[in-house]
């Protein structure tokens, strides 16, 4: 007898299989449906394009379920154990159907190799499953929230698991076929069942398991299961270049195709919420469950209460994008939901208004003048370009904070010593100089923003400046990444300072004579690290200067902790914390033993400053801006 | 419930480096930002938020040059639905009453129950036109507004008397309330907001749809002969103390401590 | 006669100071041009008011009504045009409270009648009014002359004047009936409302640290709180930190909130506008730290530093703790 399944054996009636199978499967695709209108409920005016990157990343993203492993190996583990166990058995049954209505290919050894196959699948599914039940109920981690579906997901699957084996048991008991030992487990069980039994009972757990898993996926668009079909397509939206829409054009839509998908797939696993410094240092903010939330209002209309000021506190640093399986990107969604309470304007916290409205008429958020913009420059004899006759200059932009904030000026007077020092042409665009619109855009003032970006377009254009230099990591951020994103045609060359000191130091230009002995260490800058992926280059300028050593704290580079300077929280209300993110960050800068804390934002200076004092660790370490350590460096020469 | 808001553009002072004219009777404008008078978007909002509760129309209104019709707008975004802008040519030099007629004038054949205007202005801050107008219009009035319920036919307004004592008063409509800063958290107005009602019309009116004779307004009109303006009298009072901070804090430290008795 | 019509104000069974700075103003105008000073007292029963103002004045005309019970314009004004019928004053002067603010203008309609609000200093010269007044928020002082006319409203700011208790005069007591009238009233007082909100009375702290606009953020606050507690300090503010609810109003000081009198106040980021000095300017010492070095607090106080109050502020607290 060659080795071969015959799959309806003992089966009597089959058309109520036929039947359920059919029920089932419409079922789903109508919840799947749901979804697919749901996401297209997004903002239109959208480019979706195939690439290769994407496929990759759902290659290496999805099957190979790469991300789960990032900081938590067991997870990894038992996640790829469970898909693939559960995929293999779904790829099991579809061959089984195949061979069966199709072409007859399940015979003789590739049978007996498939059997095997399955079996080992179905072990790994159970061990998925048992890993998945120890890790939520017994060991209790703690970033995994556990809800009954939680629950009811990992018994039914286990429920179906036990099931397959037992059928394949009970059956193999009867039979007692020449192949059994291949379906190894199956063997094992088929022993405790006599032949009669096995006979009589196989049917009712055929139906069981015929019916658990026909409810299964029925069931899968309903539940957290959705994410079998849904992160693969958040994995691949994440490799679609950054796109934004003119708010003129967004039609009273205020998501995008990705942020529905998104918060619609995301499966509550917590790695957001467990490097989100806002809900770090215990503030009531947590991104999962805004997420969650958006769901149950727009996706399942239920009308769940939700504190609006909520969505203010997230600094959008970017770091649950960093950890998130599948990239979601809480902050991008967040901001988006800004961009709706702002149209609406009644839940605007009167801090923002009033930072708006300064922002609006004053183009920056500190003070009400324009007059005050390049005060930092008074004495300092450098070119403005919006008087000088030259054009084509290199626009040293200043942004907003490094102008008028008193500590943050340092950093302009610093940097522009420096590139004096190395001979380099540059000007500035002194009052003229509009805010690149940062802090609109992330506070969700797109009208505003488009404004702003307008205003400093034209100038560009006016004064025909093709290259800047910036030593806001915001700025940089906004003018690389998002007026592109907006205008066609883009083609200005935007870099931050690190960057252009990196290669000052590589070509000769910058040059450190005398040694500064100094244990520093460097704070990544959310906006310079995380988002536009600039990690070396404030490093290697550190690096050059001889007789400094560079400590790195626990929380670096891509896991960078945010300062809570960025998305608009330096206009937040003070809340009741017991340690505020700013403060969190200076005492793990602290615990390195460093002398200094390095930093090349000013935003960050200015967190890092005031967290110094409320710390009340002025003795104890320092803080200063890159430019300030590589000027003290290179006066050094003269003492 | 038809509500006419009655606002006004004034410069933004609160950082500025003010500058006296050459003429001396007044500051210097052409630098300074003009924006919408405080107690002003307190009423716009207040009238908006009595629409969303009663249903109704608004109507804003406001004397001042093209450069007013920002301030308009703002209110349209905010929520109300027309606005008239009565042009300034011919009332300049207007004082308290004169503004009044003028709003009178173009306020009278309007359908309303209820208008609103700010206590008083940040710049020239009289603090007359409200009831004046009500005066004119002969409709009761309330100032100093906290808190506004519509009851029936009636407005009941909390008024702000002094050091956290308030009085309630009930008045039979239409009537005319000046509104004091604080009633209410006025809403933000996106950009997107404005340049959606950047195509409403702005009805406009000059002296001679108003039917006024130019001697009750302007200059002629008004009751001040002359006016001179000059910087409050510097540094009357305080030793001002000098020197590095440190020495500074220093001198305080002493003070502090003599006269706190710490 | 030829003379000034006080409007005196009472609260809560007390004559309230306004009535005294005003007779003060009056007088000292009085004197000069030759002029009489009359107290209109305007009541629905005898509170003993008599006594308070007979020194001050030339005249008490006293008309005493039940619906001058709580004040209401229209009978307020039905009043005062007796009383103006009676002795034709050429200045008519009022404070600038919450109810000369609401009186006011409608008296000037009713009388046609020039109105002058929130003056800080009137002169009467060959029946030609002067007056002095401040704008945008206190930053330029105003100097105004009146076209002629036969009569005057002027509304008097509080706090300006000293208020005078004795001056040695002997007023006659004239008492006016008031006039009938029928129509009903379009405004109805109802009630008044004390709020009394459950936090620290500022008025029992020695030393006050007051924060105005200058503080920029809410977040800056704790910083400040920290400095306060670090001297034994109340924190306390002006009004525009109030009304954006970044501190409570019962810290609000100044016309609208509480009158203190510490041993210090020092206000920091605090521009000094009128309506917070009279909350304010009777403190024993006065230290002011504010940017602007035109900032009317310095007008009234003793001590100032032109600097960001975040600069001053932790050396200041530094040396302090040193010296604890």
């Amino acid at each position: 007898m060659i080795p071969q399944r015959e799959i309806f054996w003992n089966i009597p009636w089959v058309w109520p299989f036929y039947l359920l199978s059919f029920i089932s499967v419409f079922i789903f695709f109508y919840g799947l449906l749901k979804h697919i209108l749901f996401w297209k409920e997004g903002i239109k005016k959208q480019r979706i394009r195939l690439l290769l990157k994407g496929i990759k990343d759902v290659v290496i993203d999805g099957i190979f379920a790469k991300r789960i492993f990032k900081g938590d190996i067991s997870a990894g583990i038992m996640h790829l154990s469970l898909f693939w166990g559960f995929f293999g058995l779904f790829l099991g049954t579809i061959l089984l159907a195949l061979d069966h209505y199709l072409i007859s290919f399940l015979k003789g050894k590739p049978y007996l190799l498939f059997s095997c196959t399955l079996e080992l699948f179905g072990l790994m599914l159970i061990y998925g499953l048992v890993t998945a039940f120890v890790r939520r109920y017994i060991q209790r981690i703690k970033r995994l929230e556990n809800k009954t579906e939680d629950l009811i997901v990992i018994l039914w699957l286990l429920l179906i698991a036990i099931t397959g084996f037992l059928l394949e048991g009970v059956r193999v008991a009867y039979q007692v076929p020449a192949w059994g030992k291949w379906s190894f487990v199956g063997f094992i069980i088929g022993n405790i069942f006599s032949r009669q039994t096995a006979l009589e009972i196989y049917p009712f757990i055929w139906w069981t398991h015929v019916l658990l898993s026909l409810s299964l996926i029925s069931a899968i668009p309903f539940s957290k299961l959705f994410h079998i079909m849904g992160s693969p397509i958040s994995i691949y939206l994440n490799s679609e270049p950054l796109q934004i829409t003119p708010a003129e054009d967004r039609e009273g839509r205020f998501f995008y195709l990705k942020d529905l998908v998104q918060l619609d797939v995301c499966t509550r696993c917590g790695r957001c919420v467990e490097v989100c410094p806002s809900n770090g240092v215990g503030e009531p903010f947590s991104p999962r469950d805004i997420l969650f939330m958006l769901k149950e209002r727009l996706f399942l209309h239920r009308d769940k209460e939700f504190d609006p000021g909520l969505i203010w506190y997230c600094t959008t640093c970017g770091a649950c994008l960093e950890v998130c399986p599948i990239y979601v990107a809480p902050f991008r969604i967040i901001r988006q939901l800004r961009s709706q309470e702002i149209e609406d304007g009644t839940r605007v916290p009167p801090i923002m208004i009033q930072t708006l409205e300064r922002l609006y008429k004053y183009n920056n958020p500190w003070l009400s003048t324009k007059k005050k913009r390049a005060e930092w420059a008074k004495d300092m004899d450098i070119t403005n370009i919006t008087k000088a006759k030259e054009r084509g200059l290199m626009c040293y932009f200043v942004g907003c904070t490094t102008s008028h904030d008193i500590r943050a000026q340092e950093i302009a007077r610093s940097f522009s010593n420096i590139l004096k020092r190395c001979g380099i042409r540059f000007g500035i665009l002194g009052k003229k100089e509009p805010c690149c619109g940062d802090i609109a855009r992330r506070l969700g003032e797109d009208g505003l923003f488009e404004d702003q970006m307008e205003d400093c377009l034209s100038l560009f254009e006016e004064y025909e400046i093709k290259e800047i230099v910036t030593s806001s990591p915001h700025c940089f951020y906004t003018m690389r990444q998002e007026y592109p994103a907006l205008k066609k045609g883009y083609a200005l060359s935007v870099i931050h300072y690190s960057m252009l000191l990196e290669s000052l130091i590589k070509d000769g230009k910058l040059r450190f004579e005398k040694e500064l002995r100094l244990k520093v260490t460097y704070h990544d800058p959310c906006y310079l690290g995380r988002h536009n992926g600039i990690f070396d280059a404030p490093r290697n300028v550190i690096k050059a200067i001889p007789g400094i050593e560079l400590i790195e704290m626990e929380h670096n580079r891509e896991n960078s902790l945010c300062c809570g300077g960025g998305g608009g929280r330096m206009w937040q209300e003070e809340l009741d914390v017991e340690l505020k993110m700013s403060e969190r960050r200076i005492m793990e800068a602290h615990n390195t033993g460093a002398e200094i804390v390095i930093t090349c934002c000013p935003l960050c200076l200015i967190m890092l400053e005031d967290a110094r004092k409320t710390k009340e660790l002025e003795g104890s370490i320092k803080v200063m801006d890159l430019s300030e350590l590589v000027l003290m460096a290179i006066n050094r020469r003269r003492s | 419930m038809n509500i006419v808001v009655c606002i006004k553009q004034v410069p933004d002072v609160t950082e500025a480096d003010l500058k006296i004219n050459k003429d001396g009777d007044d500051i210097v404008k052409d630098d300074l930002e003009m924006v919408i008078n405080e107690w002003d978007n307190y009423a716009v909002e207040e009238a908006v938020r009595i629409k969303e509760r009663h249903g109704g129309k608004i109507i804003v209104v406001t004397l001042g040059d093209e450069d007013s019709e920002d301030i308009l707008r703002r209110a349209l975004a905010m929520g109300a639905d027309e606005a008239i802008r009565i042009d300034e040519e011919g009332f300049e030099g207007s004082d308290a009453k004169g503004i009044s007629l003028a709003l009178y004038h173009a306020i009278r054949d309007l359908d309303f129950d209820l208008i609103l205007t700010g206590a008083q202005s940040s710049d020239v801050a009289w603090g007359q036109v409200g009831v004046l107008l009500a005066q004119m219009l002969n409709i009761p009035y309330a100032t100093l507004a906290m808190g506004i319920e519509i009851r029936e036919e009636k407005a009941v307004v909390k008024r702000e008397l002094e050091s956290n004592m308030f009085e309630r008063v009930e008045l039979s409509l239409p009537a005319l309330i000046t509104i004091q800063t604080g009633i209410n958290e006025p809403r933000y107005v996106s950009i997107m907001g404005i340049r959606r009602v950047r195509r409403l019309k702005i009805e406009e009116k000059d002296m001679d749809d108003l039917e006024i004779s130019q001697d009750s307004v302007g200059s002629s009109g008004s009751i001040i002969e002359s006016k001179r303006v000059s910087f409050p009298l510097e540094g009357e009072g305080a030793e001002i103390l000098t020197g590095s901070m440190d020495e500074i804090c220093e001198r305080l430290t002493q003070i502090i401590r003599e006269k706190g008795g710490m | 006669m030829p003379g000034i019509l006080v409007l005196v104000e009472g609260r809560k069974g007390e004559l309230r100071d306004i009535s005294f700075e005003m007779l003060n103003l009056a007088n000292r105008i009085a004197k000069q041009e030759d002029l009489s000073v009359h107290a209109l007292l305007l009541e629905s029963e005898e509170k003993g008011f008599l006594d308070k103002l007979i020194s001050l004045c030339n005249k008490i005309i006293k008309i005493s009504a039940p619906s001058l019970r709580d004040y209401s314009p229209e009978p307020y004004i039905k009043a005062i045009i007796s009383a103006v019928e009676a002795v034709s004053p050429d200045i008519i002067m009022i404070g600038h409270t919450s109810l000369g603010m609401d009186l006011g203008p409608a008296l000037s309609e009713a009388l046609s009648i020039p109105l002058i609000t929130d003056c800080i200093d009137v002169r009467f010269k060959d029946n030609r009014l002067y007056a002095s007044r401040q704008i945008y928020g206190g930053k330029i002082h105003s100097e105004l002359l009146i076209k002629a006319h036969n009569k005057y409203i002027v509304t008097i700011r509080p706090g300006t004047f000293e208020p005078v208790y004795e001056l040695g005069m002997s007023a006659d007591i004239m008492e006016i009936q008031m006039p009938e009238w029928d129509v009903p009233a379009k405004r109805r007082f109802l009630e008044y409302i004390e709020e009394r909100i459950d936090d620290i009375d500022i008025n029992s702290a020695d030393i006050l640290v007051s924060i105005g606009r200058g503080i920029g953020k809410p977040e800056n606050i704790p910083v400040v709180q920290r400095f306060a507690d670090e001297i034994g300090a109340l924190l306390s503010c002006s009004r525009p930190v109030a009304d954006k609810g970044w501190l409570p109003k019962s810290r609000q000081v100044g016309t609208s909130g509480k009158i203190v009198k510490p041993k210090i106040y020092i206000a920091l980021g605090i521009s000094g506008a009128f309506q917070h000095q009279v909350g304010m300017k009777n403190s024993k010492t006065i230290i002011a730290v504010n940017k602007d070095p035109k900032a009317p607090i310095f007008n009234i106080a003793h001590y100032g530093v032109v600097a960001d109050m975040f600069q001053v502020l932790p050396v200041l607290e530094e040396k302090l703790k040193k010296d604890a």
